[in-house]
């Protein structure tokens, strides 16, 4: 090869590689981290980028390059061949050793990462979590069995989910923490994160599971270690204190107010029917109130309000401990009066 | 078209004389067809509702299991029997005297000879040919719904089951009637007349492989117009999802057996053709790379569809017998479905990929004047992405709740075919290296692929590595990276391929000039239309989603104009293809002077390709090497032997 040839190979790779830079570096291709599996994720995910803008520009230049130079004149109609070279066994061994000690370099880094990104600690916070057609929720068995449908974790406290689903595949994603697992019927799967970012993130069902999959939604809010024990305590006494203010407090953290009206909340979702209607309802259910009320909490299909559809509400609640039902259904059943 | 009327391949057979009279329905053909589907279907159908009468069920009659055997079993049966499919065989097997083969089902005389059953691989060629492209244009409409639907947050232009439907049945479509089959059509076309045979091993099986695919792709369609609505769990069909949801899975999973078995048959075929039909001196170093391509193709064929087959009997027995494979109630196990499906569909990546791979050395070859840089090593990837095929399945599945230590040797043998196919790229830019370079446009077309399919091997990379799987895994990453492979992939080298082998299939030239626009427009469109995709996947967006955070609105609606361009490129194409098959201008034998075999004959080929089995000397693509010759056809044959021996 002549000198200038080389020269202009490579400028034609380093446009190449100017352009993949612009690429990997100006859109913000991952969504800021909130845990530490997800920086040491962005680490791999920066590495295989490295890599791979590299022989992308290496392709790119030699392809432009070949195309630019080697160009067929206009008159000629297939009469004149290149140059006959059948191979280069340099060559052909440099372009399997190369990527070859490249993918093992990518495999041994994300093998370490992966191993780092499982690892539980001794004390994990565990939380158990069902996944059903379409909603999420969340159980802390070493907190009173404390159940909600928002989660609320704790700032850099190791967190070990153990995954149930009670009907098909869902799949637990939070973007910020670049962790994912899907939920499997009849297997329990565990995923690890340690939130390192106080905040307010999407959780989102990522596997197919039927017609609401779209809908399957939560939210998962990271807060300081010491709001987060002022939150479980309040949670659970309101619970245990009974009254008002316990139903109230199921109220707000279990979502209903996402759906439903119900003044003594201060609700004003319109999705589903309003609450404060509840008497009503039940009078044209021809049940006694507060049987109706807990009724349509454990089984929301039995009776289905006309003008809304069935299937909708989840079944999720069913699930609640019996002293956080009680207060929801008194709660409900005083505040509608 | 194969017509008569060049006077080189005059037929030695005349037409046989068409049946009059009672003849009429039991001579095989549409009208047969039209009266033993129906019987069929009636005969299986009272069959069931007798042995149900019998055993005192109620009610006798049940859509369930008559929809099964009788309407997606016998009733396709009755169908292929009627058009022709099984004629010589039942005559054989019923001792009847069969009748003498005179080829008058061999070529094709006139247009309707394409609506029959025929055993000339050029005529089958065409038939699949143009029967992908129906199904692929009814395929890219529903995407054209699908991404209608995406342009705005919320649900405007369908509801969730509709949409879902939409995106299965795309898929369903692309895949098994669309990239698989246009690889067999190309290569059915093309392989005998690279290996110097007058056909396919076995002209019969061949017919019918054929016959089985239209049957499959009317049975997804026709899911849309079931009670409840099509198959919307998903090409994948994940257990136990698709068993409890509309009756319109059942389609998919006996639309899938249908198609396999199409695929399956024809795989068996061209293995006994490479293998038995090479021409003399046709030795395995000097084939083709289209020919090891198909090879390497048909062998994992042959060896993973059975597995597909099996995981849809098991979710469609779950559903119809209430047998419990995937049922966890009853002891079923959720992910062994994925293990056995994806044990196909992994490989199925590389049925998709490979047959191109051929395609484009062809192209690349020939277009630049050179021959292929390290042919052999060209040929060994391929094995070695074969075998390295089988090895990689649990990569789909590395969040779905499988023993953890499957996550690392999986993600090792994933990383390592990169090294393989790395291995063709390379090699396909060292051949244009030196080259004398023609930029028509199925080289165009080989171009783009290249460097489309250097962005999804390596976002293939990412994927490959677990971490980073995990984050991505369901997200709008993987439709990216899946359309660079299949769209920037496979479409690609189908485009190289019908352009390239357009003159020989038709004896016309199409539009130098279309094709180009044809071309642009696709490639500027796909890469607005998918590039996208990687980022709002990355930053959240998980696939499958009929609704979506608004935050991602704006790439969606790009994504959307796009993909509407996208769609309307591919006009182009079909305006170029038709005009271009009536009108265009008479294409010479060899337009791009290659040395391959099938270049040698007149375009189209003559019935049996060969007045005369052709004598291989040499391999296929030394261009540029003074002297060098592929193949002696003809006359010339026996005088330059007697050259050579001198």
């Amino acid at each position: 090869m002549r000198r200038g040839a080389v020269w202009q190979l490579l400028l034609f790779t380093v446009i190449a590689a100017a352009i993949a830079a612009v690429m990997a570096l100006y859109p913000a291709w991952l969504p800021p981290t909130a845990s530490e599996q997800a920086d040491r994720i962005g680490d791999v995910f920066w590495f295989a980028t490295i890599i791979c803008a590299g022989i992308f520009s290496i392709v790119a230049g030699v392809l432009i390059y070949s195309l630019v130079k080697f160009r067929a004149p206009r008159d000629d109609d297939f009469e004149t061949d290149g140059a006959p070279i059948h191979g280069h066994t340099g060559l052909e061994i440099v372009w399997t050793a190369v990527p070859f000690a490249l993918v093992t370099a990518i495999a041994v880094f994300s093998a370490i990462v992966l191993g780092k990104n499982d690892k539980v600690g001794d004390n994990p916070l565990r939380i158990d979590v069902t996944s059903q057609q379409f909603a999420w929720s969340f159980k802390y068995p070493q907190q009173q069995n404390l159940a909600t449908t928002v989660l609320r974790l704790p700032l850099g406290r190791t967190v070990r989910f153990r995954f149930t689903a009670l009907d098909v595949l869902h799949s637990f994603w939070v973007p910020e923490f670049s962790q994912k697992q899907d939920t499997v019927p009849g297997i329990d799967t565990f995923l690890t994160v340690t939130p390192n970012k106080v905040g307010t993130f999407p959780i989102v069902c990522t596997e197919l599971c039927g017609l609401g999959h779209a809908l399957m939604r939560s939210t998962v809010i990271v807060m300081q270690p010491q709001a987060w024990r002022q939150w479980v305590k309040s949670s659970t006494q309101a619970v245990s204190g009974g009254g008002a203010a316990a139903g109230k407090a199921v109220f707000t953290e279990q979502g209903c107010s996402a759906c439903h009206t119900f003044e003594p909340a201060r609700a004003s979702g319109t999705v589903g029917p309003d609450l404060d209607k509840l008497p009503e309802f039940a009078q044209r259910a021809g049940q006694p109130l507060e049987e109706f009320v807990r009724n349509s909490i454990v089984e929301p299909n039995a009776y289905v309000e006309k003008g809304f559809p069935p299937n909708v509400m989840p079944k999720t609640f069913a699930s609640l401990p019996e002293p956080q039902l009680k207060a929801l259904v008194d709660f409900l059943a005083k505040g509608a009066k | 078209m194969t017509h008569t009327a060049t006077g080189h391949d005059a037929h030695d057979a005349p037409a046989a004389p068409p049946p009059r009279g009672f003849r009429r329905l039991t001579a095989a053909g549409w009208i047969r067809a039209a009266w033993m589907a129906p019987l069929f279907f009636a005969l299986i159908a009272g069959l069931v509702c007798l042995l149900r009468w019998h055993a005192g069920w109620d009610p006798v009659w049940d859509w369930m299991p008559i929809t099964v055997t009788a309407f997606l079993t016998a009733l396709p049966i009755g169908f292929l029997a009627g058009i022709g499919t099984f004629d010589y065989w039942v005559y054989y097997a019923l001792g009847h005297p069969t009748r003498p083969e005179d080829h008058s089902d061999h070529g094709a005389r006139s247009w309707r000879d394409y609506f029959r059953v025929n055993t000339d691989h050029k005529v089958i060629g065409v038939q699949y040919l143009c029967t992908t492209f129906f199904f692929f244009v009814i395929g890219g409409l529903l995407a054209m719904l699908v991404r209608a639907e995406l342009a705005k947050p919320g649900l405007q232009v369908t509801d969730a089951q509709g949409y879902n439907g939409f995106f299965t049945v795309h898929a369903t479509l692309m895949i098994f009637l669309f990239v698989i089959p246009a690889f067999a059509g190309l290569a059915n076309y093309v392989v005998p007349l690279m290996l110097g045979a007058p056909d396919m091993a076995f002209p019969r099986l061949n017919a019918l492989s054929y016959w089985l695919l239209p049957i499959a792709g009317v049975m997804f369609i026709a899911a849309f117009f079931v009670p409840g609505g099509g198959p919307n769990s998903g090409w994948t069909c994940y257990a136990p999802l698709c068993e409890h949801n509309t009756f319109g899975n059942i389609f998919f999973n006996m639309g899938v057996q249908w198609a396999g078995a199409s695929s399956i048959m024809t795989a068996l075929n061209f293995l006994v053709t490479i293998i038995t039909m090479r021409a003399p001196g046709m030795t395995f170093w000097r084939m083709p790379l289209l020919v090891w391509a198909n090879f390497t193709t048909s062998l994992l064929v042959v060896l993973a569809t059975p597995f597909i087959a099996g995981s849809q009997f098991f979710v469609m027995f779950d559903r119809v017998m209430g047998m419990n494979f995937f049922d966890v109630h009853d002891g079923g196990y959720v992910l062994g479905y994925q293990h056995i499906f994806w044990f196909y569909s992994h490989p199925a990546v590389y049925i998709m990929m490979l047959p191109g791979f051929g395609i484009i050395s062809e192209v690349i070859a020939v277009m630049s004047r050179k021959p292929i840089f390290g042919y052999r090593l060209m040929a060994l990837s391929l094995l070695a992405i074969l075998v390295l095929g089988f090895s990689v399945w649990a990569h789909h599945m590395f969040v779905s709740g499988m023993a953890p230590y499957l996550r690392v040797p999986m993600m090792i043998t994933t990383l390592l075919i990169a090294v393989p196919t790395g291995i063709k790229v390379f090699s396909w830019l060292a051949t244009l290296w030196e080259g004398r370079i023609h930029f028509t446009t199925p080289m165009l077309w080989a171009l783009g692929f290249v460097s489309m399919f250097v962005i999804g091997g390596l976002s293939g990379v990412y994927l490959g590595a677990v971490p980073i799987d995990i984050h991505t895994s369901d997200t709008y990453f993987i439709v990216a990276h899946i359309h660079y492979v299949l769209f920037g992939g496979a479409f690609f080298t189908i485009m190289a391929g019908v352009y390239y082998w357009f003159p020989k299939m038709t004896g016309r030239m199409y539009s130098e000039r279309l094709g180009r626009l044809h071309f642009w427009t696709t490639f500027v469109s796909f890469n607005a239309t998918f590039f996208p995709m990687h980022l709002i996947g990355t930053q959240g967006m998980p696939r499958r989603v009929s609704d979506y955070d608004p935050k991602f609105a704006d790439w969606n609606l790009f994504i959307s104009i796009s993909s509407f361009v996208l769609g309307a490129s591919i006009l182009i194409f079909f305006y170029n293809m038709i005009h271009s098959w009536r009108y265009g201008p008479p294409a010479p034998g060899n337009p791009w002077r290659a040395l391959t075999l099938e270049w040698q004959v007149t375009s189209p080929p003559p019935v049996f390709n060969f007045d005369e089995i052709p004598q291989v000397v040499g391999n296929p693509y030394e261009y540029g090497v003074p002297g060098a010759r592929h193949a002696l056809l003809d006359g010339a044959r026996k005088h330059e032997l007697e050259e050579v021996e001198r």
